[in-house]
């Protein structure tokens, strides 16, 4: 079963078939390895690697925000990882954090204070594209990468919803 | 005593424990989002106060009051923030015959007035920075607006006379900008604290914020503590606390505990509270203000003087005389820090990030204590304060306490939502945090230089073995859930191995 996997702005492809005794043959972009992998709990993962000195590394999986979205929790940090983003994109089934295309949504309800970019712009990756004034605050959002603008949904002075789309970067 | 409990989150769990371990039944309150939050599972007792904004439910004194009557609660702990520092809060408390677990409602409202507060201790012969002795009230002039600033100096902060937590403050570095700043600060403190009065404060250019935690009892006892160091601060909010400060010496400490205990005894006050100061760079230290109130970081002072202040708090509230060796107070034992978990993004500039958190595992084992105000399951409401938990380490050195502490944010999992967690795992390798190089300014510069850049790093074996995780979570799924040979008697034994070796990791 193959897979295509994107980390820290790296995608890379997966296949995977059991080995037996709760090993796994796993390869990743071409280069195979074993790996000794257990669920724990609702959320947890176990890998053992024996092939690589038995290095162990315990990771969290919750859903993210969006289709294909998984929220890695690996040593206190949450990493954001994407699984078959492209297929899932062209399969119709996820469009929000599909490749190519990324939204910026209100992560609570506020108010749109003001709007950073206009349709058309050119945005650099961590740019801030809209200001929500939320839970007495004024919180900048940013573009999760680098690309153009392809729509703008809210104006300034808007209330929103946690969850709806204010950016869309292409 | 039967204690109500008027606040939420690690607070109320906090003072729960206390009223617990001291055999105390306890009283929580909650609003509409709060009725399946921890602090009210803890509790003896509940009374739902109304809506979820707090302006509808913690902030409302008369459904404190109605819910004081309606379980049969005799005291009042108030907590931090909310009502904690509200002295008609405190008055109506008394007046309906409860006890107040704080100062009198003249202590909080003579220290609660910035500039009053500043005459108190200026009497009391405690230093203060310099600024405008009178509030500057909505009816001055541009002109003696601009005549109090040139006596004052630049460059200067514009305060709110009734602020706090950075809000209704304005730096202003030259003559130019001190009517907008006026204006502004004015705004601001007019909506937060109803009270658009401001003065002037000289500003420090590198001042470090050093702060006294004191216990005063109704006969005339204040002891002083350990200083701590809160100079972490991102835009006057503290996130990192420690004690005791690298910056002060022995003879300093001494110095600015007895400015504290003179100052809070000329405003009549009693329990717990803190009094903050600024030390520069040359030695020379000031007042900046009283918080009548325990505070957040408490924790850090319980850990390297061994005291419990909550406990004394509701002991010094039934009257009784402190009997806590003032040497052991003011004489530090190993070192604590304290990182303030809160939900919020610190790669998206610290924006709030509530939500579901489907599971909370956090750090434990030799040195390490955990203030948290809720489970796993429990959902981060965008009602308030998004402080969800206090990590805090103790050990012999400070060297020692930062290890321990890149090892518990190691431990600690809040899993569904992001938190600032990744910031402190940077913080605590950054070489000037170390060696302790910092003041209040230098957080704020640190994070303009470094231009958003993410706190959360992962090395390429960790994205590797990310991938092949959410790889093997993605072939479970498709597979039906866990694979049938992963049961049976042998692999029980691996299993607790591993869970073993999560626990180590």
């Amino acid at each position: 079963m193959t897979f295509e996997i994107e980390v820290d702005g790296r995608t890379r492809h997966v296949s995977i078939e059991r080995a037996g005794g709760g090993t796994f043959r796993v390869s990743v972009d071409g280069a195979p390895t074993i790996v000794d992998a257990r669920r724990v709990g609702e959320f947890g993962v176990s890998l053992l690697f024996p092939g690589d000195a038995h290095a162990v590394t315990a990771i969290d999986l919750t859903p993210g925000s969006a289709p294909g979205e998984m929220l890695a929790h690996l040593a206190g940090r949450t990493v954001p990882v994407i699984v078959n983003g492209r297929r899932m994109a062209r399969g119709g089934a996820a469009t929000g954090s599909a490749h190519g295309e990324h939204r910026v949504t209100a992560p609570m309800p506020g108010r749109v204070v003001r709007v950073l970019v206009a349709r058309g712009d050119e945005v650099a990756a961590r740019q801030p594209v809209v200001v929500v004034e939320a839970m007495k605050m004024e919180n900048e959002l940013r573009s999760p990468r680098a690309g153009r603008v392809k729509e703008v949904e809210v104006v300034a002075g808007a209330s929103v919803e946690a969850g709806r789309v204010l950016v869309v970067i292409d | 005593m039967k204690v109500l409990i008027a606040n939420r989150g690690e607070i109320a769990v906090r003072v729960a424990r206390a009223c617990r371990e001291m055999g105390l039944r306890t009283v929580a309150v909650y609003s509409d989002a709060d009725r399946g939050a921890r602090h009210v599972r803890d509790a003896d007792q509940a009374v739902h106060i109304g809506p979820s904004a707090a302006s509808e439910s913690y902030l409302r004194i008369d459904r404190l009051l109605d819910a004081a009557r309606a379980s049969g609660a005799d005291a009042v702990h108030p907590g931090y923030g909310f009502l904690a520092e509200n002295a008609a809060f405190a008055r109506a408390c008394r007046d309906a015959g409860l006890i107040f677990i704080g100062p009198s409602a003249d202590a909080i409202e003579s220290m609660g007035s910035k500039t009053r507060a500043r005459a108190i201790a200026r009497r009391a012969g405690v230093p203060v920075v310099p600024g405008t002795d009178d509030p500057l009230d909505a009816a001055a002039s541009e002109g003696e607006i601009r005549a109090a600033a040139e006596r004052v100096g630049y460059p200067l902060l514009v305060k709110a006379v009734a602020g706090g937590g950075g809000k209704g403050m304005r730096a202003v570095d030259e003559g130019g900008g001190i009517l907008d700043a006026v204006r502004v600060a004015r705004s601001e403190a007019g909506s937060s604290f109803g009270n658009t009065a401001v003065y002037f404060e000289r500003r420090l250019q590198r001042p470090r914020h050093i702060e006294i935690q004191l216990l005063a009892d109704h006969h005339g006892t204040i002891l002083a503590f350990v200083e701590r160091e809160c100079s972490i601060q991102r835009r006057h909010q503290k996130l990192v606390e420690e004690s005791p400060s690298l910056a002060v010496t022995p003879e300093l400490r001494q110095r600015i505990a007895s400015a504290a205990v003179k100052a809070a005894r000329s405003a009549g006050y009693t329990n717990a509270g803190t009094i903050e100061f600024l030390l520069d760079e040359d030695g020379s230290f000031y007042f900046l203000e009283m918080n009548t109130r325990l505070q957040v970081e408490h924790p850090v002072t319980e850990l390297v003087t061994r005291v419990d202040l909550v406990h004394w708090q509701l002991r010094l509230a039934r009257g009784e005389r402190l009997s806590i060796d003032p040497d052991r107070a003011i004489t530090p034992h190993g070192h604590a820090i304290e990182c303030r978990i809160i939900a919020e993004d610190p790669d998206q500039g610290f924006l709030p990030s509530p939500g579901l958190v489907r599971a909370l595992r956090a750090a434990s084992g030799p040195g390490v204590r955990n203030d948290a105000g809720l489970v796993g399951g429990e959902v981060v409401p965008v009602f308030y304060d998004s402080l969800i938990a206090k990590l805090i380490a103790w050990a012999e050195s400070r060297p020692d306490a930062i290890a321990r502490m890149q090892r518990a944010l190691r431990e600690y999992d809040v899993i569904g939502i992001k938190t600032t967690i990744p910031f402190f795992q940077w913080l605590m390798r950054e070489p000037d945090y170390i060696d302790g190089r910092f003041d209040t300014t230098y957080l704020d510069r640190v994070l303009a230089d470094r231009r958003g850049a993410p706190f959360t790093t992962i090395s390429e074996t960790e994205a590797l073995h990310l991938t092949i995780a959410a790889g093997l979570d993605a072939w479970w799924r498709a597979h039906g859930g866990v694979a049938p040979d992963q049961a049976g008697p042998q692999s029980a034994w691996t299993r607790v191995a591993r869970l073993d070796a999560l626990r180590v990791r």
